[in-house]
């Protein structure tokens, strides 16, 4: 008797008991599809915030800051560490530190970082948001290459600006998009949001309106306290700029990491007149004086070669921070969180076990003449065997083709359910559960291993039984 | 030389504390062609014999040798192999699979003989044209009367050509037209086809009149042999 045959045989004993085979099999089903889902779930997770790290680019990305910070001196949250390494000796990061990390092998771009408080001005509306200042160097790099519409500036002192999606619901403006429901709310109307193509925004000016210190003014603005209408010490200044380019919305992992709502080019910034910080602390840290920046990004040619630049910064005696040494961690914590997922899922399945052991345990109880007159016709014990674990192996396979439909449905429409709650309106729907094909196949030999184990000793059983005794049986 | 010899075979059950002797140091030949019958009370050991004779069961003591191989030395996959192609057996319970009707009842019988999917089918109607139930092939055994499942019982035990054909009394549950109707089937095997019968019996008449050697049981010990081999 070939497995061809022991399968074909198998499907017919299962047809038989159709009730008890479906109950069996349910069980199974429910738990590869309890299974999947809880671990597709671990799995979209980890996919959605590695997706967003590789979307922005962050692989190749390294951050320069002046101290030496040990990200695990900090988190060990032990306070005499922490404060030992926020007072350590730094090396300023000046213009001849920021030339010589350009001039490391396999550093495409550095750039220090560069933003500052802005109120944006378009069609009446107007929305505070902070401006970063980029070369126009980034324009190949994603996210930067991911625009909407226009395009994002060639040239560093273009007089341009690239708005950011999520800055346009604060100046309220909604997107038309294709194949959406383009309709206005009445809260929407009330609010006088406009509806407007991406490609109509683009070449239109927009006002920004930034604030400088003018250090003529504190005397007076001392006094002025004195009296009901205090004067600050500021000067606003209105610069006028083209709308260039509209980025796409960042990925919904990690979105807050951009705090930005516009970009505009290096050299622009510099023409505009602007508070030289971007927090109290700056003002506060006497150490950031002036000409040196308070940290620089970096862009790699290759992710390779990022061994090698850390070393160079290294020997610059700089603080680093890249996303990718966080990527082992990362990992390491997601196998865990998979683990704990997939025990429990696991849990479902071992029940399902025993559903088949007490089928099993059933069916032979029920068959024991049949056992009985296969072995008189021929049948050896070990072929009787191998006949109840093709069948416990047809109830696995069965039940984790099926159990994976049950998953991918059930997180089908846990993934609408979640997506209605979690995301703001009109942002597009992530994908938070994710079915990699060796979960697909995972899943398929983990329950036909289940449905074996389970027949092993049913099965052995069966095998065992006197044929004399059994032809006897009722 | 004798297909199948016995020597001082026995076989002892334990039930408990308790030994039973269903069989004691029997000892027969049977040669090729013949038709032998076994008969004795209930309890005598007739199944016994024919159990061990068929590969059911194993000895307790003495030797049982079949067409050169001796039974007790058999692994179990070659005592398997022994019930597949050596002898098919018949039963007074008729033994069919409930759930599958003439045809897959035997042909379940080929395919445990290793018999291609493709040939067993035709194979199968052939059998049960052989025993005259051409018309009831897909009928399930609570379809078919008495004499026809044992017909399909027949056909089964003859699916891989086997030399012995063991029928543990054939026609006890089956009334005397219908019996008679089995007998001769059996006889026409025998005769015509050359194959080797041995049946347990309670009919000492029907055993007179068909067979050529009789084993007569007792308390689990042959006590007579009736030979009528020169006769013949």
């Amino acid at each position: 008797m070939n497995l061809l045959d022991m399968i074909f045989l198998a499907f017919s004993n299962l047809w038989r008991t159709k009730l008890r085979t479906l109950l069996t099999t349910l069980g199974v089903i429910i738990g590869i599809g309890a299974l999947t889902s809880m671990v597709s779930f671990g799995t979209g997770m980890q996919k959605n915030i590695t997706d967003t790290f590789e979307s922005n680019d962050l692989f190749t990305s390294i951050t320069v800051t002046s101290k030496k910070v040990d990200l695990d001196e900090i988190v060990s949250g032990n306070v005499g560490e922490m404060t030992e390494a926020l007072n350590r000796e730094s090396t300023p990061l000046t213009d001849s530190i920021l030339q010589a990390i350009r001039d490391l092998d396999g550093v495409e771009l550095a750039y220090p970082n560069m933003e500052f408080p802005v109120r944006l001005n378009l069609l009446g509306d107007s929305s505070s948001t902070r401006l970063q200042a980029l070369p126009a160097g980034i324009a190949k790099h994603k996210p930067f290459t991911e625009l909407l519409a226009g395009s994002f500036f060639e040239n560093d002192s273009a007089n341009v600006i690239v708005l950011r999606e999520e800055i346009l619901s604060k100046l309220n403006i909604k997107l038309y998009k294709e194949g959406k429901r383009n309709v206005l709310s009445k809260q929407d109307s009330a609010k006088g949001v406009k509806l407007m193509h991406a490609d109509s925004i683009i070449g239109r000016t927009i006002d920004i309106a930034s604030i400088s210190l003018n250090p003529s003014k504190v005397p007076n603005a001392f006094f002025s306290m004195l009296r009901d209408k205090p004067e600050m010490p500021f000067d606003e200044t209105i610069t006028t700029l083209e709308i260039s380019g509209i980025l796409k919305r960042a990925g919904q992992f990690g979105s807050n990491m951009f705090s930005g709502g516009a970009i505009i080019p290096a050299g622009t910034a510099q023409k505009i007149p602007k508070l030289e910080f971007s927090s109290v602390w700056d003002i506060l840290d006497n150490k950031n004086q002036k000409g040196t920046y308070g940290s620089i990004h970096i862009r790699l040619k290759d992710m390779k070669k990022m061994d090698e630049v850390k070393a160079s910064l290294d020997a610059m005696d700089v603080g680093t921070f890249s996303i990718a040494d966080q990527l082992d961690d990362i990992k390491r914590a997601f196998l865990v969180f998979d683990s704990i997922l997939g025990a429990i899922g696991a849990i479902a399945l071992i029940v399902a076990g025993l559903g088949i052991i007490n089928t099993m345990v059933m069916t032979i109880l029920e068959r024991t003449r049949e056992i009985g007159i296969m072995k008189a016709i021929g049948g050896s014990e070990k072929e009787i065997k191998m006949i109840f674990f093709v069948e416990a192996g047809v109830i696995g396979f069965v039940g984790a083709i099926f159990g994976l439909l049950l998953g991918w449905l059930v997180t089908r429409v846990a993934n609408v359910v979640m997506n209605a709650q979690i995301l703001p309106e009109g942002v597009d729907p992530v994908n938070l559960f994710y079915f990699p094909v060796w979960l697909i196949m995972g899943a398929i030999a983990f329950s036909i291993l289940i449905s074996l184990a389970a027949a092993m000793y049913p099965a052995s059983r069966a095998a065992r039984i006197d044929p004399v005794r059994a032809l006897r049986h009722d | 030389m004798a297909l199948i010899q016995t020597i001082n075979l026995s076989k002892t059950y334990r039930k408990g504390k308790l030994e039973i002797h269903a069989l004691k140091n029997a000892s027969c030949e049977i040669e090729p062609g013949d038709f032998v019958s076994i008969v004795g009370k209930s309890g005598s050991g007739k199944s016994t014999l024919l159990n061990l004779i068929g590969g059911l069961d194993r000895a307790s003591s003495g030797s049982i040798v079949f067409g050169g191989n001796d039974l007790r030395q058999l692994s179990k996959s070659e005592m398997a192999n022994h019930r597949r192609f050596s002898v098919g057996m018949i039963f007074q319970s008729f033994n069919l699979i409930q759930s599958r009707n003439a045809l897959e009842n035997v042909e379940l019988a080929l395919t445990f003989g290793g018999v291609s999917r493709g040939k067993r089918k035709p194979r199968a109607t052939e059998l049960l044209t052989k025993v005259g139930l051409e018309e009831r092939l897909t009928h399930v055994p609570d379809e078919l009367s008495g004499g026809e499942t044992q017909r399909v019982a027949i056909a089964r035990a003859l699916a891989n050509n086997p030399k012995v054909l063991l029928a543990d009394e054939p026609t006890g549950n089956l009334d005397s037209e219908t019996s008679n109707e089995i007998i001769d089937l059996l006889i026409d095997l025998n005769k015509n086809h050359g194959i080797t019968i041995i049946m347990v019996t309670h009919d000492l008449e029907t055993a007179e009149k068909v067979s050529n050697l009789i084993l007569k049981l007792k308390d689990g010990e042959i006590i007579e042999k009736l030979e009528k081999r020169e006769a013949e």
